[in-house]
């Protein structure tokens, strides 16, 4: 019976008080098909070690008094944490990059739904030549470009504001993400919208009653990469922005890098405060992401 | 027959053809590139001034702004702090595409590159008008000189200098009963001495990875004593001398250093020795208080790094001098060069040179307390007056110097240090290309 119980996955709780035999015992150290589970875990838990450390190293030195030599965050400050804040101007620099990241998080998403329903609902001249140069577009590094949008936005009298990192951002995210939402799109059955014109909707409001609802882990895909992709960047910031007050985090962090000296408490207390975010975002969102990123892997 | 237009088809291809103009036009519409002349401007009103060391010496820029806009009321400075890693290429896009400062920090790495885009204004008759006149170390102007690849025109004013320096740690040096590392001999037995590998114990940091050439440039100028770059249109580089002292530096790779020291650049460099169980760092004044943080003053002395004879000559090379430049496309130049003249006054470059732990430029900085209680910014400062030393000017002018020393050379330093190249083969490599730098350089300049 325990043996059927098995099969169907049903595991048998022995009463309490009664030491399970050692048959038993064994098969809870295997995982279903067989495989021990240090062999899982040993290799997991070596790459986490290798993982983590560095982040343990910059905690430790964001924690650790200056001239400390130990290897353990104790006796713990926040001295290095109240000088990027306040001397170091890192409340201003979070507030940017965070403005930066929202709005290339929203624009990025807006655009990408519009040009990704286009190219999985459309048929239209050129479609493939389009997908072929939105892929060509991704090898393009964005160093290449500088020049170029530099003038524009100097044209259009965006240099030192964040506009211009916000729409350099976007438009360096759009290809892929468009790419990866005309697959999660393609995914969603076309006769679910025919369903909702039959019912008298705009193809609008069709979309936005049907197919929306079953784009969440994609759309959270696509918003999360753009959103970490723009806290991270560091090119376009230090290009485009010229006044103190509008620098985003990662030239703030650069900037703690001096020419012959390096406050390594600083830093580390920058890199802390630059990585929160980020922790953050996937933790609240990994499920999403990876629902997300395999969907859109399967239809191209 | 032809076929009906569709109206909205019509409007659609209206509507895109005006997008592609326009943004077409805005792509290609001429700005105003950062080499056009600007103006003298009223001597007043707002300027821009680049940091090129931003963020760490904000503090310090900050205090002289405010003075000078107490000074000068009806001027205002915008400061704006760029990281060091980065100041070329923000300059190189500013150059190519507009948006220059007024004012901007300016090191003799980079001059040449400026000079060359015709970027920066020439500054000697201002100089030579203002009450600088005089007052900047001979040595420093002879750099800027240098490197700014014209002999009559200063193209920034110096404001500081640095120096190589052999730190090393007194109380190891107590301990295990050795004297200060005043002679080569000295400090590659201290070396040896202090390392105990398995105690994780090491006698010497050295650079491995980025930045590495100059200071290897520097460990073999000073031991082989060649005071000179050049021999004719030749490098000495790969003299004899340079090479067996190239072995020598390398060898104490690993056998006095930890194995990490591969890919240090000085960031590393310096964390590993401040870590505390290092002897001895050939770095520059500029590390000074981090050293000074994490051991205090009593356990920490910098000396220059040894003559190559005992009471022979002390070869030193040109560290880059780091200045103010004054942009040809300002619109308020006046109101710049008084800036520019005020931050370099004694008062303001001693102030700045305190916080940065550098040689000030301004010659009435001489007797200041700070200068005479930080013994290794005296000794520095001491060096290049004493008539034993010579100095060594690196070709800064050429504008090939910083990949040749930098990307070119710096993978095949690490194949030296890891035995994958002989020191003789590793100098007449970086001579080759130095060699064919300098003919080009003057075939493009006769």
């Amino acid at each position: 019976m325990t043996a059927a119980l098995a099969e169907k996955g049903i595991r048998a709780v022995p009463p309490a008080g009664i030491t399970p035999p050692r048959t038993a015992r064994r098969r809870r150290r295997a995982v279903d098909d067989g495989t021990p589970r240090w062999q899982i875990y040993l290799p997991l838990g070596l790459y986490l070690l290798f993982t983590l450390v560095p982040f343990y190293w910059m905690l430790l030195f964001a924690v650790r008094p200056a001239g400390s030599t130990s290897l353990v965050p104790w006796p713990a400050t926040g001295e290095h944490f109240a000088k990027v804040w306040n001397e170091r101007s890192f409340g201003m620099y979070f507030q940017n990059s965070m403005l930066v990241g929202v709005a290339t998080l929203i624009t990025t998403t807006v655009v990408a739904l519009c040009g990704g329903y286009a190219l999985a609902r459309f048929r239209f001249r050129g479609k493939s030549a389009f997908m072929l140069g939105l892929l060509c577009s991704q090898f393009i590094p964005g160093a290449l470009m500088l020049v170029p949008l530099f003038e524009i936005f100097r044209n259009l009298q965006l240099i030192n504001s964040l506009w211009s990192v916000i729409i350099a951002e976007t438009v360096f995210q759009l290809p892929l993400s468009i790419i990866l939402i005309s697959g999660f799109i393609k995914n969603v059955p076309m006769a679910l919208e025919e369903a909702a014109w039959v019912d008298g909707c705009s193809r609008f409001r069709g979309f936005c009653a049907v197919v929306l609802p079953v784009l969440r882990p994609g759309l959270i895909a696509v918003g999360s990469f753009a959103f970490v992709h723009s806290w991270n960047h560091f090119l376009f910031a230090l290009m485009f922005l010229s006044s103190q007050d509008k620098q985003t985090i990662p030239v703030g962090l650069n900037t703690l890098i001096g020419a012959d000296s390096v406050d390594l408490g600083a830093l580390a207390a920058g890199g802390v405060v630059a990585a929160v975010p980020v922790v953050i975002v996937f933790a609240f969102i990994q499920k999403w992401l990876i629902t997300g990123f395999s969907a859109g892997a399967v239809k191209g | 027959m032809s076929e009906p237009t569709n109206p909205h088809r019509r409007s659609r291809l209206i509507a895109a053809t005006a997008l592609i103009a326009t943004l077409a036009l805005t792509a290609t519409a001429c700005g105003d590139s950062g080499t056009k002349s600007g103006d003298e401007g009223k001597g007043q009103g707002k300027i821009v001034f680049w940091d090129n060391n931003g963020g760490v010496r904000t503090a310090v820029w900050k205090q002289i702004i405010a003075a000078f806009e107490k000074k000068n009321p009806d001027i205002k400075v915008e400061y704006v702090g760029i990281p060091i890693a980065d100041v070329q290429k923000k300059y190189d896009t500013a150059i190519a595409g507009g948006g220059l400062p007024d004012v901007g920090g300016v090191g003799t790495a980079y001059l040449a590159n400026m000079v060359a885009q015709n970027a920066l204004e020439p500054l000697t008759d201002r100089i030579d008008g203002s009450a600088l006149k005089g007052k900047l170390v001979t040595g420093m102007v002879t750099s800027v000189l240098a490197a700014g690849g014209d002999a009559k025109q200063l193209y920034e004013v110096p404001t500081s200098a640095n120096q190589g320096t052999l730190w090393y740690r007194t109380d190891l040096f107590t301990a295990a009963g050795l004297q200060p590392p005043t002679t080569w001999a000295g400090l590659y037995a201290a070396a040896d001495k202090l390392t105990d590998v398995e105690s994780n114990k090491f006698g010497f940091t050295l650079r491995g990875g980025k930045g590495s050439i100059a200071q290897a440039l520097e460990m073999m100028y000073a031991q082989s004593g060649i005071d000179t770059f050049w021999n004719g249109d030749r490098t000495t580089v790969n003299d004899p001398r340079n090479i067996a002292a190239l072995e020598k530096y390398a060898g104490l790779y690993k056998k006095a250093t930890p194995e990490a020291d591969l890919n240090n650049d000085f960031v590393k460099m310096v964390a590993e020795f401040d870590q505390g169980s290092i002897g001895m760092l050939q770095h520059n004044l500029g590390s000074y208080t981090d050293h000074v943080k994490a051991f205090g003053k009593d356990r920490i002395d910098g000396i220059p790094l040894p003559p190559s004879t005992d009471g022979g000559v002390r070869t030193v090379v040109s560290n880059p001098v780091d200045g103010l430049g004054l942009f040809k496309s300002g619109t308020n130049k006046a109101a710049a060069w008084k800036f520019i003249e005020f931050a370099a006054s004694a008062e303001m470059n001693s102030l700045w040179n305190e916080s940065a732990g550098a040689i000030p430029a301004n010659t009435g900085t001489a007797g200041d307390k700070w200068i005479t209680d930080a013994k290794p910014t005296k000794a520095a400062m001491d060096s290049p007056n004493d008539p034993k030393t010579k100095i060594v000017q690196f070709p800064y002018y050429l504008p090939d110097w910083n990949s040749i020393t930098k990307a070119d050379s710096e993978p095949d330093f690490q194949k030296l240090l890891l035995g994958k190249t002989s020191a003789k083969d590793f100098a007449d490599k970086l001579a080759d290309k130095l060699n064919a730098a300098q003919a080009d350089y003057k075939k493009h300049k006769s």
